[in-house]
Formats: C-alpha cells, sequence, structure tokens
C-alpha cells in the first residue's frame, strides 16, 4: 500500500512538494491581484503559476509513488488548488460589497469587471 | 508605570505580558544552552543536561504563548464585551497561582533532574510526557487556571455583548481546556499514551490555538488597520471551518509510526496534504484587503508583525510543513532535525508574532497615546532591528536545521536504516555539524533581537510623550 521514495528522489520530493506550495500561492497572489487591477496579463502569469503547480504535483506523485488510491490526493491537490482561489474571491466581494460600500454598484465588484475594487472603494469612501 | 487609565482586563492582561516576556527570554537562553550542547556535549554535562535545556527550552515557549494568548484576551475582554469583567479578582489570584506553580515546576526541572519512574515523579517531579512534561499537580492547576480563564470570558460576554468573535472565541476557550485532559493520564501502552498525548500536542496547536489566534488577528486587524467587523467576522467562520475541515484529521500525520492502525498513514496523509491549501487561499484575501485598505494603519509596529505573522503562517506551517507530511517521505524525517526546523519557523511564524503584535497594539495605550505611527521620535529603530534581527535569526536557523535535517534523514534513517551506527553516522557527518554551527550563529542574532525588543516594549513611544508635552505647554 505504501511505498517509500527512494533514495536517489529525496531532493525531488522535498523540492517540488516546496514548488506545490509557493506555485499555488504565487497563482492566488497573481490572480487576486490581476483581479483587483483589472490586468488580464498578469492573469496569464497567474495560471503559468498554476501550470508550475500542475507539474510539481505530477513530479511529486511520480518520485513519492502516489499510485493507486493515493491517486486522488493528486486529483484533489489539482483541483483543491486550481479553484480555492476562485471561491475565495468570490466571498471576498461579496463580504466587501454587502459592509464595505454597500451603495456600490455590484457590476464594479464582480470579478472580471474594467473598474478595479481599489478605485472603486476609494471613490466610494470620497 | 501607571496603570490606573487601562480597564481592569488591561492591567491583568499587562501581568500576562510580562510574564510572557521574561518566559520568552527564557526560552531563548536555553534555546542558546541546548543549542551549544549540540556543539560541546560536554558543557554543562551533569549540572545542566541538554534534556533538561530542552525541556525548559520547549515548555518555557509553551508557556509564554499561553500567557501572550490570555493576556491578550484580557486586554480586548472589556471592550469587546462593553462591560466590566465579572470575576476579576479571581482572575488575578488564578494568575499569580499560575505564575507560582510555573516558577516552581521549572525550579523542579532544574534541581531534580533524574530519578525513579514511579507515581512520586509524575505527581511531583515530571510526567515525561514531551513538551506537556508539567507534573501532575501542575496538570491539575492549570485546568482549574484555565476554568477560570474560561468563566471569566464566558460569564462577562454573557453579561455584556455577544460578537461573532466572542463566540468563537468563547467556544475554542472550551476545546482548549477540555483536550489538555487528554494528556493527563498514564497508560502503559506506549502506542495507547501516544495516542492521546497528540490530542493535546496536535489539536492545540493546529486546531485550538489556530483559532485563538484567529480570533485574536480578526481583533487586531480592527484595531490596526479599522477593518469592518462584519468582514472579519465572516472570514473567522470561514477560517475555523477551513482550520477544522483539514486540520483535525490532519492529526493522523503523528500517527504515522507509533503503532497505530495502517488506515492513518492513508487519512493522516491525505488531511495533511490539505491543510496548506486554506493558508494559500488566503493570499487571496490578504491581497483584497491590501488592495481595498492600502496598508494604512495606526500603529506600525503592529501591523509589521502582523504581517510577519501571515507570512510566517504560510511558509512555517505551510511549506516547511508540507514538504516532508506524506508519510512516503515522512518514514525518513519524522523525529530528526527537519521536525525542528519545521517547528521553529512555524511556531515563531504562526504564534509568536501575533502575541509580540497584541503586546505592540497595547502598549501606547498603557502609555496613553493613540498609536505608533511614524513620527516616534527615535525612528523606531529599535522595533524595526528587533523584527528584522528576531525574523533573519528564526529563518537561519530553519535552514540550518533543514540541512542538518536533510542530512539526517539521508544517512540516519534511509542508509543507515535508523541504527545506532546509522545514528552516530548521521550526528557525527560534516553536514550535521556544520549546520549546528550556523544554527547556533543564527541563535546568537535571534537572541541580540529579543534584547531589542525588550528594550523597544519598555521604552517605545516615552519621547514623544515628553514631546507632546511640551508642545501642548508652548501651545498654552
Amino acid at each position: 500500500m505504501l511505498e517509500p521514495v527512494e533514495l536517489k528522489d529525496f531532493f525531488i520530493v522535498f523540492f517540488s512538494g516546496a514548488m506545490v506550495i509557493m506555485a499555488g500561492a504565487l497563482y492566488a497572489l497573481l490572480f487576486a491581484w490581476s483581479r483587483l487591477q483589472s490586468k488580464p496579463w498578469m492573469m496569464v502569469l497567474a495560471y503559468a503559476s498554476y501550470g508550475i503547480l500542475f507539474i510539481s504535483v505530477l513530479v511529486l506523485g511520480s518520485a513519492a509513488h502516489l499510485h493507486g488510491f493515493w491517486w486522488w490526493l493528486v486529483i484533489t491537490m489539482l483541483v483543491g488548488y486550481l479553484l480555492a482561489p476562485h471561491g475565495i474571491w468570490n466571498l471576498c466581494v461579496a463580504t466587501h460589497a454587502s459592509s464595505v460600500a454597500p451603495e456600490a454598484d455590484e457590476k464594479d465588484l464582480e470579478p472580471g469587471s474594467n473598474q478595479p475594487i481599489n478605485k472603486t472603494i476609494k471613490e466610494e469612501s470620497v | 508605570m501607571k496603570l490606573d487609565h487601562l480597564n481592569g482586563g488591561q492591567q491583568l492582561a499587562v501581568k500576562y505580558y510580562t510574564v510572557a516576556i521574561s518566559l520568552f527570554v527564557a526560552q531563548i537562553i536555553f534555546g542558546l544552552l541546548s543549542g551549544m550542547q549540540y556543539l560541546y556535549p560536554e558543557l554543562l554535562f551533569g549540572m545542566l543536561d541538554f534534556n533538561v535545556t530542552r525541556t525548559v527550552h520547549i515548555n518555557a515557549m509553551v508557556v509564554w504563548l499561553l500567557y501572550g494568548f490570555i493576556g491578550s484576551v484580557y486586554w480586548l475582554l472589556e471592550e469587546e464585551s462593553e462591560t466590566e469583567i465579572v470575576g476579576l479578582k479571581l482572575g488575578q489570584l488564578a494568575f499569580w497561582v499560575l505564575t507560582s506553580a510555573v516558577a516552581v515546576v521549572v525550579l523542579v526541572f532544574l534541581l531534580v533532574q533524574s530519578g525513579p519512574g514511579d507515581d512520586f515523579t509524575r505527581w511531583f517531579v515530571n510526567e515525561g510526557r514531551e513538551y506537556i512534561e508539567a507534573p501532575r499537580w501542575a496538570d491539575i492547576g492549570i485546568v482549574i487556571c484555565m476554568l477560570v480563564f474560561f468563566y471569566n470570558v464566558a460569564a462577562t460576554f454573557s453579561k455584556g455583548k455577544w460578537s461573532g468573535i466572542s463566540g468563537v472565541l468563547t467556544l475554542d476557550l472550551v476545546a482548549l481546556a477540555g483536550i489538555y485532559l487528554a494528556g493527563m493520564f498514564y497508560t502503559p501502552n506506549i502506542s495507547v499514551d501516544q495516542y492521546w498525548w497528540w490530542w493535546v500536542i496536535h489539536l492545540w496547536v493546529e486546531a485550538t490555538w489556530e483559532v485563538l489566534v484567529g480570533c485574536l488577528m480578526a481583533w487586531g486587524l480592527m484595531k490596526v488597520l479599522k477593518v469592518d467587523r462584519k468582514i472579519v467576522t465572516t472570514w473567522l467562520y470561514i477560517e475555523v471551518a477551513l482550520m477544522f475541515g483539514s486540520g483535525i484529521l490532519g492529526l493522523g500525520h503523528h500517527y504515522f509510526w507509533i503503532g497505530t492502525p495502517e488506515y492513518w498513514l492513508t487519512i493522516g496523509g491525505f488531511f495533511s496534504a490539505l491543510e496548506p491549501i486554506p493558508l494559500v487561499a488566503m493570499v487571496v484575501h490578504a491581497v483584497y484587503d491590501a488592495g481595498a485598505r492600502h496598508m494604512k494603519g495606526n500603529n506600525n509596529p503592529a501591523l509589521a508583525w502582523l504581517i510577519a505573522h501571515a507570512f510566517g503562517n504560510f511558509f512555517g506551517a505551510g511549506v516547511w510543513g508540507f514538504m516532508h507530511t506524506l508519510p512516503q517521505i515522512n518514514l525518513y524525517t519524522h523525529g530528526t532535525q527537519w521536525s525542528a526546523s519545521h517547528g521553529h519557523l512555524a511556531f515563531f511564524g504562526a504564534y509568536a508574532t501575533i502575541v509580540i503584535a497584541m503586546i505592540y497594539i497595547a502598549v501606547p495605550y498603557m502609555r496613553g497615546q493613540k498609536g505608533l505611527g511614524s513620527n516616534l521620535p527615535d525612528g523606531g529603530w529599535k522595533w524595526k532591528w528587533s523584527l528584522g534581527l528576531l525574523n533573519m535569526g528564526v529563518v537561519g536557523m530553519t535552514v540550518a536545521l533543514l540541512i542538518s535535517g536533510y542530512e539526517q534523514s539521508f544517512i540516519e534513517r534511509a542508509v543507515g536504516g535508523s541504527t545506532w551506527y546509522g545514528y552516530f553516522s548521521a550526528q557525527t557527518h560534516p553536514w550535521f555539524i556544520q549546520g549546528m554551527e550556523w544554527r547556533m550563529i543564527f541563535g546568537l542574532i535571534t537572541s541580540v533581537g529579543i534584547v531589542l525588543l525588550v528594550w523597544d516594549l519598555l521604552t517605545i513611544g516615552k519621547g514623544r510623550v515628553a514631546q507632546e508635552r511640551e508642545q501642548t505647554q508652548a501651545v498654552a
């Protein structure tokens, strides 16, 4: 059921494991920044980071022998890291829209809107 | 320092903060001694052995963080509940009882370093459980003090006003006190004993402490960045759901090698691997709020330490934890300096930083000021340097321990097969020793940081009070 990592793959496991989290954070950071500043080119970088995460997960899965049941862990990580920033972004929009600027135009706070979020909030406060 | 202008809870909090920082200093002193004993094993041999210095180092950390948490809760209690604390005198009595108990326990650790493993030892000297070595009488005292603390919090909120933060906080304190009981009984079966012992260690650290810190962070963000209460409360609920969702069964990564059934390998590996997802997802929230608020606060040191908390938690718990959490690799890393590397960064990043931030939030109120902005008389060099040195010191120790841990898992575990020969080969290998030397260097940098931190906490903003007074007199 459990096949330990081979000696030659130690570094690969540590490095790919670290890259999963680092690339995941970079993806989340660029994703949020792109939406916040309405800069679509940054979204390309965000998905490029997810691409690094994708490769890192597959490398980790191969080096750590994540076969059989463990394959579900690989799938869960790939789907979880992909969707989590989307979910959290939607929650951010919903919570801020209802409390910070209740009178703001909902369209301005929706993901993908051309209006930067911080600009909307600044204008509202003025 | 006169504290008459503070409310009762805040005056009590100052006492807790004072002991917390004193124990933080003790933790670093005993950490330095332990580190030196790795390099010079004969140092204080027979007088103050490594097992004792390490015990005091780790227990001081657990206790100073608890003092910091309790102090922080007392600091916010009256303001959050909008009423006076119900049992303030009881709270003060509990503080002195707890502090006396801690002092006696440490003295006994230092004075009685060896003895028989019998009931007397367990009740009055050392319970023998790593990280929670306090003898049984002290355990009972700690539980009573925690119950007093819980009573004060629950009764004060009941008498005053409940909020989302107070509700989560009160329920969390039930779990905090309740889970401690799991480490208070003895079984001769080491697997069963370890099974319950991990409930205290893991569920405290990766569940109840995380939630408590979430409450403090929520309150701290309202104070420092003026974030809307509704937003921080909503996010607190989400954080609790995410943390508990992956953190409770993440407990399984401690059950890999203690003789528990094989299914724990799957449960522990699976949920541990999912534990960083909430941390990564929270990056989105941090970016969103930073964009909305432009990070303008009224207390620069507190804000800096809150940011250090966010990064430290992410790297210490997230990156360093995930690198060796799967059982396929944990087989080789478990209990080596890898764990110490992860532990140093995670405890400092996730907990020490937030307690320091909470103390910095309290300091200007203690001195009768509104905040600690950029107009400090000395430019705030002490808090900036202590922040830099403490973070650099801990990160440096983490990397040095990582190198030693990598070598240890490679030579002792994988090549040496966890034999005595493998153990000594790893311990005497140049990479291991060099890692320990660098750990010592960065430990010294950390200790310079704590000296500056204490100095700063005792003096920050003092000159400004005199300046403001002179300006007022000049205007008059």
